[in-house]
């Protein structure tokens, strides 16, 4: 697909017998924001797991860019630009605030990392610009697990912010949010694309699926079952079925 | 009583070492081993052949100590990188049966189960330093040398990285940590002090066997750490001054009969273990509270 920056083709995998994603084709488009929805079970986060190279596919590709990533370990991908959340955050629970984020910057496994002070000095005025753009310049000093749970949400997406990756891929980024911090989630992430980020994320609210998404990616049972435009796929009465889990033909 | 003191303040500097390079792997990194006590005896062992056979300087042999444990650590490295949590615990549980074997039958090396007798008294570059308050003054230099390297580390990047890893390792990969690279250098450096420790524990008794480098050193060592405070730099050093010092300590209570003070021992080891749980889950030196 034209200007698809990360393209996925015939990726399958299976978990005992179970099959978890069927020769699923994707494509994220540059600042495009992609909305992968379906019922639970559907096999959207074991995709993001494969993208991510947490787990190995059975079959089909993934590339970035061109570059062919498959088989490549997590990290490595990580730097390459394409940033995950998680559904249940996975922060750093007894590091503060502030080292949650700091952490991101700082890749390499050597004892000392590289540029010296001025390098760290950049690092940690990213780390502040982050913590402020998602409102949590006050609980710097705090461990992640004493935050609230609107606070560990922005934690997380703080984590990925100041990576300036590319592509990010949010699981359930805004599930559980109040409305006046999903409205705050909701202008960070359009500031994002705007700046360039293309963004997929799962996500079972449709009020902000629709709000957010240019395009909606219709997983069901580890298949993609329908691709398209927000309006299009959730007028489907069959879709619509399937999520809302009238029974199946 | 002088040099009962000054030899139980020597082998609680020493035990600290070894301690705060557990903390190393427990405390910062998640790793859970049971076979520290192999190191600290690979150490010792290859400390005392230093001694025996080439030169009693205590700064060679704690390096060849040190380097041969950093090096030997990546037997503990390759199971840490494949298995986490219990399959890890088990994988070392079977390190340290096993070389509590290979300290028992490779007599040319570990002298078998009679030890290696006769190290020789320290020196120092050439300065004799094998008095009772020198080589204190020699194990608490190493100490504070082991305790500053660990506070610089754990404050830097290296630090934020095995923390994260000890957090949420899946989240530590997706945001560009090289785990396996961090998790090897964090054994070999845990690894290398505790060979240090050992090389000094060989000098201090001037005789060591299988017996100091068991399963239960290894448990005691663990035990030390979580009670004062894994992942705080001053955690292990409270954890062992309280489990080294306890026995001595029961020893001067006059009501106590000789004979009765292992069982009195493991009675308040067991209490204080459970109340800690209870109260202080997360060590004695470990912040207690959060912010709600």
């Amino acid at each position: 697909m034209p200007g698809s920056l990360l393209s996925v083709r015939g990726l399958s995998k299976e978990f005992g017998g179970v099959k978890a994603i069927q020769s699923v084709d994707m494509d994220l488009v540059e600042g495009v924001v992609t909305a992968l929805v379906g019922p639970n079970g559907a096999g959207k986060t074991t995709l993001f797991n494969l993208i991510c190279g947490h787990i190995s596919p059975d079959a089909g590709e993934v590339q970035l860019a061109g570059r062919p990533i498959r088989g490549e370990r997590p990290h490595t991908i990580a730097r390459l630009g394409i940033a995950r959340s998680f559904q249940d955050l996975r922060l750093f629970g007894r590091m503060s605030v502030r080292d949650n984020v700091l952490s991101a910057l700082e890749p390499t496994a050597w004892l000392w990392q590289p540029g010296g002070r001025r390098a760290a000095r950049a690092r940690l005025h990213k780390t502040e610009a982050a913590l402020e753009r998602t409102g949590l310049s006050a609980l710097a000093g705090a461990r992640a697990v004493d935050l609230s749970y609107a606070e560990t949400k922005f934690l997380s997406l703080a984590r990925i912010l100041v990576t300036e990756a590319r592509i990010w891929l949010l699981d359930e980024p805004a599930s559980g949010l109040d409305p006046v911090s999903r409205a705050r989630f909701v202008a960070l992430l359009k500031e994002a694309v705007a700046a360039g980020v293309t963004v997929c994320l799962i996500e079972h609210n449709l009020d902000i699926v629709t709000e957010l998404a240019d395009r909606i990616a219709f997983l069901d049972r580890g298949r993609k079952l329908a691709e398209g435009e927000p309006a299009a796929i959730l007028r489907d009465p069959e879709l619509i079925g399937i999520y809302f889990g009238e029974p199946r033909r | 009583m002088t040099a009962y003191l000054l030899n139980l303040a020597t082998l609680a500097t020493i035990f600290g070492i070894l301690a705060a390079s557990l903390n190393v792997l427990i405390g910062y990194a998640g790793i859970f081993s049971v076979a520290h006590a192999v190191f600290f005896g690979v150490g010792a062992y290859a400390g005392a052949q230093v001694a025996l056979n080439l030169v009693p300087d205590v700064l060679l042999a704690s390096l060849a100590g040190g380097l041969l444990s950093g090096l030997l650590s990546l037997c503990l490295a390759l199971p840490a990188l494949r298995v986490r949590g219990e399959y890890f615990v088990a994988a070392s549980l079977g390190l340290q049966m096993l070389a509590v074997t290979v300290f028992s039958e490779a007599h040319s090396l570990t002298g078998g189960h009679g030890g290696l007798v006769g190290i020789p008294p320290a020196s120092l570059l050439g300065i004799d330093v094998s008095s009772p308050w020198r080589f204190l003054a020699v194990c608490v230099g190493a100490l504070t040398l082991s305790l500053v390297s660990i506070a610089i580390l754990m404050r830097g990047g290296f630090g934020r990285g095995l923390m994260a890893i000890r957090d949420s390792e899946s989240a530590a990969e997706a945001l560009g940590k090289n785990v396996p690279a961090l998790k090897t250098i964090a054994v070999a450096i845990g690894c290398s002090l505790a060979g240090v420790a050992g090389t000094l524990f060989a000098f201090q008794l001037a005789f060591i066997n299988v017996e100091s480098f068991t399963l239960e050193q290894s448990v005691l060592l663990m035990a030390m750490v979580i009670i004062g405070g894994a992942g705080t730099l001053l955690g292990p050093l409270v954890g062992t001054l309280l489990l080294l010092l306890l026995p001595a300590v029961l020893s001067f209570i006059p009501f106590i009969p000789a004979t009765e003070i292992g069982t009195v021992q493991q009675l308040v080891y067991g209490l204080a273990m459970t109340l800690l749980m209870i109260f202080r889950p997360a060590g004695l030196a470990a912040p207690s509270t959060g912010r709600r």
